[in-house]
This record gives C-alpha cells, structure tokens and sequence, in this order.
C-alpha cells in the first residue's frame, strides 16, 4: 500500500470522526422512532441541531467561574483527540504508538473532569448529583477498557489500540472472545456516551439523569460542544466495534473495508437504538453491578486470551 | 566533596544561628540564607553527578564508633538531592508567609527555621551516607525534626497526639531498620552499605529474605504504605501546610530512597521480591485512593493520596526488581524510570497541593470541606494551582503526572515476561491502576469542586483574600515544574536517565539496546505534549477570536434551579454527599461513620447528617489493643490470689523454671 494511500485512508479516518456522529445519532433517533411508530426526524437532524445552537446566545449562571465555558471546549478537544487515537476502518489511526490506548482512555478522563467540573461550578444540587454518578459509574468501568485492549494485545502482539483491534481476528484467540469482547464494548459505550441502560439521554426528570443533568446550565455554544462530544464518543466505541468485526483488509481493499465499516457502526447505531427502545433503563443502585459485571468479563477474557495464546 | 561538608556547616551553623537574634525576622532571614547558600552548594555537585557524571567517593576519620565516615554520592543519591533541597527551601519560603502573623506574637520563629535545616542535613546524610551509621543518623534527625514540625501548634491537644502517633510509628519503622542492620552486620562484618551490598549478592537464602522484610516493612512505615499509614492522616492533617506538604512529598521520598539503594545492593533480587513489592504496591493504591475519597478534611484527603502515590510509584520499582531478577534490561530502565519520575512529580504536585490548602487555611480557617466553597472566586490564583495540581494527581494528560504514569504502564504492559501467567497478572495489575486513576479523578473533581467552586456553604466561614506572595510564589514554582516537567518529559527522563543506569549495570546485555524504548518513550511523551500545547492554544485562540468577534450574545443568569426558585448555598451537593454513591460499595474497605437526626414531626426544627470516613486500620489497631487489654484482664480474674494450692503451684513452677535455667546456661558457658 503506497503512502499517498495510507495519507487518504487518515484523512477519511479525520472526516469520518467529524461527521459519523452526526449520522450515528440520527441512526438511533430513527431506530427509536421507529420502534415508537413514528417516523422519526431525519438523519441530519442533530447536524442542524448544533447549527442552530452555534448561531444562539448563551446565559451562563451568575455562580459560574471562567471554568464553565472552557470546560465544554477542552470536553471537545479532548473528544476530538481521542478519537483520533480510536480506529474505525481497520488497523490504522492518525496517532498511532506503542500503548497509545493509556494516552485513549486519560484524554477521555480529561474529558470527564472538566465534564464534572463544569457541572459543579454553577452549583446546583442536581448538576453536583449528575457528577457524582458519572464519577462512581466510571470507576467500574475504567479497568475494563484495559483489560479489553490488554487482552487484545496478547493475542495480535501489537501494542497499539489500533493495531490490537484491527489485527485481532488473525489471532487464535479472536474466534472465542470476539462475542465477549463486542459485548464488553457495547457496555463501555452505554457508559461512555450515556445511553439506556446506564443513561437515557431522552428522560425529563433531572433525577434521573446522569450526562444530561451535567449540561443543564450549558447553552448555546457550549451545549452545541457537549451533545457534538458526546455523539463522538458514542462514534469512537462504535467505531471500535467495526474495526473489530470488520472481514476486510484496509490495506488490501480500502473501499470495502470502509464501507463495510460504516456499515457495522450503523449496525450498532441501530443496536443500541433497539436497547433503548427495549429496555428500560437500571436502577440506578444496579447500575455498578452491570459495569462491573463488564470488567469481569474482560478479567476472564484477559486470562482466556492469555491461555490460549501461550497453547498455541 | 568539600562543597558538600560546606553546606553540612552552612546548614548546621545557620541551624544554630538562626536561634540568637532578638527578632523574628532576623532569625528568619538568617535560617532562609544559610539555606539558599547550602542549596546552591549541594546543587553545585549533584547536578553534574545526577546528569551522568562521574561518582563522589570520599572518607573521613570519625571517632568510635563510626571509625571510617564514607561519603558516596552516585547518580541516584544525586537524584534524590537535586530536588529535595530545592524543594525544602522553597518550603521554607512559603512557610515565611504561613507564619507571619506569628512574627509579633512572641513565638520563637528561630526554632522552626533551624529545624527546617536539620531537615536538609538529614537529606544530605541520607543520600550520601555509605555507612549505616551516618545512615541512621540521618534517618533519625528526619523523624525527630518531622516530629518537632509537626506539633508547631502543640497547645492543641489533637496535634500533640498526631505527633506522638507519627513519632511511635516512625520509631517503630525505626526498630526494623536496626533489626536488618545488625543481621548484616553480623553476617557481613562491615557497617558500610557497600560491605552489607557484597554479602546480600552472594548470600540468598532464608536471612537475606528475612532482612529484605523487615527493610520493606520499615520504609514502608516510611514512605506510608497501606497498611503501615495510620499515622499519616492524622500528622499531614494537623501540621502546617507547608511542614505536610514537606513530608509527604519530600521527607518520605527517603523510604523509597531506601528502598531502590537496598535493591541495588541484593543486586539480582528473588522474582518474589519483585511480585511482593508489586501486589504491595498496587494495595497501597487501591486503598489509598478509596481513603481519598470519602475525607472532608482536604489536607487528610492530601495525606492518603500520598499512600496512593508510593504505590504507583512501587509498582515501578517492583517491575525494575523483577527485570534484575529476569536479567531483563528493558524492564529494568522502564521500571525504575517510571518509579523514580513518579517520585519527583509526585513530590511536585504534592507540594503545590498541600501550599494550595494551606493558603485556603489561613484564608478561612478550616480545611473541612463541607463548609467551604466557591473560593475559586476569592482566590484564583490559588484556585489554579490546585486545579493544576490536581489534573497533575489524576494523571491527564498534558502535566506531569501522566509522563510518569506512561512510563510505569509501559513498563506493565511491555510484554517482555516470559511466562503467559506474568503478562497477564502485570496487565491485570495496568488495569488497578487505571481503576486507580478514575478514583483519584473522581477524588480530586469532588475536592476542587465542593472546596473552589459553587457557592460558599457555611456563612460563618471568613471570606478569604488570595494568600500573600510568600505563599503564592512557591505554589506558583511548583505549578510550573507540573507544567514544564509534563510539556518536556525528555526533561524528567533526562533526570533519572543517570539513575536508572546504575540497576542497569546490575544486569547483562546491550544496556543501549536496554534504554532504547526508554527514548522512544520520551518520543512518544513529546508527540504527546505537542498536540497537548497544539490543541490547548487552539482552543486558547479560538476563544479569543470569539471574545474579539464579540459572538453571539451572553446573558447571566441564577442557576437553573429545575423549577425551583429559591436555591440557596445549603442545597448544593455536598462533599460526603458526593462520594457517597462510590464509597457506601467497599463499606468493607471503608468505615463511613454517619451521625444522624432525621426531621421529624410536621415543623421539623433540628435536624442533621454528619458523615465521616475514619481509619479502619487504625481502629483495628486500637481495638486490638483495647481486646488484649480485657482479656489480660479476664485471665487475671481466673487466678484467685488468695488460693493457697495456686500460690504453692505458682512458687514451684517459678522455682523449676529458676533451676533448669541456671542448668542450661551452666551447660552452655561450660
């Protein structure tokens, strides 16, 4: 594969990370409209969404410090980045390095603080709730993304996040833990982009709420950057799941591997728009035992893929 | 080497001088200068021998019992050195501002001063003592003068038990390090550490094993490792600000000091050395990031975050023991480059965390969470420093933090373990520490936002102004060490580059091969840093082409009270409240106190919740003792003293036991 290739290939990755998530949230909203018996908005509603939230004012709470309109920028960035990191189309990503996966899942936490930061500096008792959740909810969710790659790892030998997923299914191991391992994805994406069962992101009582309470003082601007993170970090897992499953080789097939790609992403669009269509969403006091129920799978995964690799 | 016995008279001259004159700032300023002027001395030879240069070998007669003074000061005692003293001296700097409505009060400040300088006496015999004497000395002058900093505020009687706490506990780590000196002692007939080192590489077996313990257990005690810690809240809690932040970022590094110098001495150390120190390690973590989370008293919260810190930084040391005993050089120089970076940043943020506390406690008078907040308006430079800080702790990307955990979690997952079960526990042991991570994130969002942001909760607490310059200017120093060591991490390797040779040479093989992912390392940090600044000052530029653009438009606002409207400061989300979802989970692990009154009736007047989270092992530690003590006095209530049959019985037993004694030691002197 020539590196005029490979440079087109990045520059669909870049594109792919800005625009998929559009069409990833109007994938689910549609699913879960037509679940409904509705015939749902159209897929580039949320595009026209943030456009319009671009072009409003905003107003920011009088207890607010210059924290609050940062932290929806460095949530962005930090989203942008990480994604960069994340594969969608095969084994290849922008930035690309040896246990690239830690420098993944800390810019993702980077994330989070300034996420939970920004929801505690307007001091409201609801918006502190919201953090609390995500705090506790991460924590048991945390290992398992290690876990995950590390087992990856061990079966592909490669030390990237993208060379470890995309070159998984030549690994013995991959034909028993490729199940576990979309299922501990689809865990870690309900938990990252807060989704039924860990989070509806469509529920009216602040409660209940876990992401969408973090941004009830956020508007205009600074709201658009926060639903745009979100749909990429909902994108970054589902492209993990593609890059994962996907039966084409990027280097040897470029267009099918991509469109294969796409394909699945919308595959686990519609996936987890039938989940929250189906499913109600837990407890919230159950909600930890399912996380965690997540990380021990990838723990055994861990150990399966490493007896496996060593009987080969 | 004479530089080095200068600043030993500087600092002991300016000890002693800095308690004659009449007036404070007198006493101060002398103090402060003879510590500038022994800095600059150390600085002048620890830096060439930090950065590669060649070793300072030096003896001098002493009198009995030392005999022989040997001074040796290689690459990793200079490591240690570079930043100890520094870092000293600008907590007494900041300490200046901490005090100084103490300059007219007729306190003594003199004496602070000069224990400050014994505490940078005590970092150049430690670092630079080869024999186990000076060693100890040392060792000793660090606990007693901890000590005496400590209980600055004595007429508290809560301060005087947390010093006497820390003195029983530093004394009693003291005894195991007496106890594995006098087994080398005897077996290697030498007091050098050089001499202990030649008997250790030769001699594996159950003794070096028994040494290697009790060596672990006292710089546990040391450094604070779980379950050795129970001291450690209650003394960062009551001491000054920047007498905590000194000892848990800079003093305490001494028994990870220990630590790596007695590694290098057993020189191939058993693979269970290394898993020991590991699973030891990762423990200490764990626990002490789940302690952090449920404090209310900032500055205990600080302390158990050190118990966190010692850990990762163990794990690396733990991964650089189990490559000597693989003869795996990679392992090595990632291990122990990871350990020994997480060291100095750790000692980096910390400092600025602890100065960042302390500025809030002279600003308001209490460091307990639950009735402060918003004070990131009132102090903002001081709310920056912590927030910095605190990004810093949690390991995000860009500051330093992260530079240093990359390294150990590279060193865990390098996969150069032979065995499969080995790749696997040290990628299960990558996964604690990620779980450590989101802890310590968690920890530190709850601490910055309920302290720094929203609104103030308790109207009794003072509104504070921002601390003056003498306490700002070293929160800002260390602000900018997080900074500079996180965006030019080939700096920090650089740092312990000529530390991490000395293990290396311990081991066979091509060392430059052994260093080569090491450097790719500090390519891969600095890819790193560069998209950090890029992206940081695209959003910087980004916000000012809007500011400039003018926008759209931006209107205040109450916050959005979800229909209510009337919020008032008391309804926000408390600190306990906060962590009580995480923390109610490992209620094992955790004992969450709660004291309660629920309103009651149809006009409820005096109602509350007061939720604390105290010390299980402490606890446990006082529960034993109280148990022994009742069932000593149970046994005693068995014997009747006035029972004829059990006095006889009692007088025959005494008399036997009299008798074979004497039989026995006739036989063995015979």
């Amino acid at each position: 594969m020539s590196p005029r290739q490979t440079l087109l290939l990045l520059l669909l990755h870049v594109l792919g990370t800005l625009c998929l998530p559009i069409l990833l949230v109007g994938v689910v909203n549609r699913t879960k409209s037509w679940w409904g018996g509705r015939k749902g908005p159209s897929l580039t509603q949320s595009f026209r969404d943030l456009a319009r939230l671009l072009r409003k004012g905003s107003v920011v709470s009088a207890t607010a410090t210059p924290l609050f309109r940062a932290g929806a920028w460095v949530v962005l960035a930090s989203a942008l980045l990480a994604a960069q990191i994340a594969p969608w189309i095969g084994p290849l990503a922008p930035l690309q390095f040896r246990h690239d996966f830690i420098l993944f899942a800390y810019t993702l936490g980077l994330a989070r603080i300034f996420l939970m930061l920004s929801a505690m500096d307007v001091g409201s008792a609801f918006e502190g709730m919201g953090a609390a959740r995500e705090a506790a909810f991460t924590a048991f969710i945390e290992p398992a993304l290690f876990l995950l790659v590390g087992s990856a790892a061990i079966g592909s030998g490669d030390a990237s996040l993208a060379g470890s997923i995309g070159h998984w299914h030549a690994a013995s191991s991959f034909p028993w833990l490729a199940v576990p391992a979309v299922l501990v994805l689809l865990v870690l994406l309900q938990a990252e982009a807060a989704r039924v069962p860990v989070d509806d992101p469509a529920t009216h009582l602040e409660l209940t709420m876990i992401h969408e309470v973090m941004v009830l003082d956020h508007s205009g601007p600074e709201l658009a950057a926060m639903q745009y993170a979100a749909a990429i970090k909902l994108t970054i897992y589902a492209g993990l799941i593609a890059a994962l499953l996907n039966p084409f080789d990027a280097q040897q097939a470029p267009m099918s591997a991509t469109a294969a790609a796409i394909a699945l992403m919308i595959a686990v669009a519609i996936a987890v728009g039938c989940v929250e269509s189906l499913v109600a969403r837990l407890r919230m006091r159950t909600v930890p035992a399912y996380l965690l129920s997540a990380t021990v799978l990838a723990a055994l995964m861990l150990a399966v893929s490493s007896w496996l690799t060593e009987a080969r | 080497m004479n530089w080095l016995s200068a600043a030993v008279i500087a600092l002991l001259s300016g000890a002693f001088a800095c308690l004659l004159p009449m007036r404070n700032a007198a006493r101060v300023a002398i103090g402060l200068a003879s510590q500038v002027l022994a800095t600059a001395l150390v600085l002048g030879v620890a830096v060439p021998v930090a950065f590669g240069g060649p070793t300072l070998d030096a003896h001098m007669a002493w009198a009995y019992p030392v005999g022989m003074l040997s001074v040796h000061l290689d690459a990793l005692g200079a490591f240690f050195l570079v930043w100890s003293l520094p870092m000293t001296l600008l907590g007494s700097f900041y300490a200046v501002g901490y005090l100084h409505r103490h300059f007219n009060d007729g306190r003594h400040l003199g004496v602070h001063f000069a224990l400050l300088n014994l505490t940078s006496l005590s970092f150049l015999l430690v670092y630079t003592g080869d024999h186990a004497l000076v060693f100890l000395l040392g060792w000793e002058i660090a606990a007693l003068a901890a000590w005496l900093l400590v209980i600055w505020d004595y007429p508290n009687q809560k301060v005087r038990f947390a010093g006497f706490n820390y003195l029983v506990s530093t004394h009693v780590g003291l005894i195991f390090l007496v106890a594995a000196f006098m087994i080398l002692y005897t077996r290697s007939g030498s007091w050098y550490l050089a001499g202990f080192g030649r008997w250790m590489q030769v001699n594996p077996g159950s003794e070096r094993n028994i040494v290697f313990l009790l060596l672990l257990a006292s710089f546990a005690l040391k450094s604070a490792f779980f379950p050795f810690h129970s001291w450690l809240p209650r003394a960062h809690a009551a001491a000054p600000a920047h007498v905590s932040a000194l000892m848990s970022g800079v003093i305490h590094k001494a028994g990870l000091y220990a630590l790596v110098r007695f590694i290098l001495l057993i020189g191939r150390p058993d693979e269970w050395m290394g898993w020991l120190l590991i699973g030891f390690s990762l423990l200490s973590a764990v626990i002490g990031g789940l302690y952090t989370v449920s404090q209310r008293d900032l500055k205990r919260m600080l302390g158990y975050s050190s118990t966190e810190n010692v850990g990762i930084a163990g794990i690396g040391f733990g991964i650089g023991c189990l490559g000597l005993s693989w003869n795996d050089g990679t392992l090595v120089a990632l291990g122990f480059a990871g350990g020994m970076m997480h060291v100095l940043n750790h000692a980096l943020f910390k400092c600025q965390l602890f100065y960042a506390a302390g500025a809030i406690y002279r600003g308001t008078h209490t460091v307990d969470m639950e009735r402060l907040g918003g004070l990131a308006r009132f102090m903002p430079w001081t709310a920056l420093c912590f927030l910095l800080g605190g990004v810093a702790i949690s390991a995000l990307p860009p500051l330093n933090g992260f530079a240093s955990e990359f390294v150990v979690y590279s060193a865990l997952l390098h996969g150069s373990a032979a065995a499969a079960w080995a790749k696997a526990t040290l990628l299960a042991v990558a996964a604690g520490l990620a779980f450590v991570g989101a802890v310590s994130a968690l920890s530190i969002t709850r601490a910055y936002g309920v302290v720094f942001l929203g609104n103030p909760r308790d109207p009794a607490v003072a509104t504070p102004r921002e601390a003056n310059r003498w306490m700002l200017a070293p929160t800002l120093l260390h602000a900018l060490g997080v900074i500079a060591l996180g965006l030019l991490p080939a700096l920090g390797l650089g740092l312990v580059e000529g530390s991490v040779r000395l293990p290396l040479a311990l081991v066979s093989g091509n060392h430059t091969a052994a260093l080569a992912p090491l450097h790719g390392l500090a390519g891969s940090l600095s890819l790193i840093s560069a998209l950090a600044l890029g992206l940081t000052a695209s959003i910087a530029l980004f916000w000012w082409l809007r500011e400039r653009a003018g926008g759209p438009a931006r209107s205040t606002h109450v916050t959005w009270g979800c229909g209510h409207t009337q919020p008032n400061a008391r309804m926000q989300y408390t600190g306990s409240s906060f962590s009580w979802d995480f923390s109610r989970r490992f209620r094992g692990i955790l004992v969450l106190l709660r004291r309660q009154k629920a309103p009651d009736g149809y006009f409820p007047t005096d109602s509350y919740l007061v939720g604390n989270c105290v010390d299980a092992v402490e606890r446990r530690l006082f529960s034993v003792i109280k148990h022994g003590d009742e069932s000593a006095t149970d046994l005693s209530r068995l014997l009747r003293e006035d029972s004829p049959r059990f006095a006889f019985a009692a007088g025959l037993i005494a008399v036997v036991i009299i008798a074979l004694l004497v039989a026995v030691s006739g036989e063995a002197l015979g």
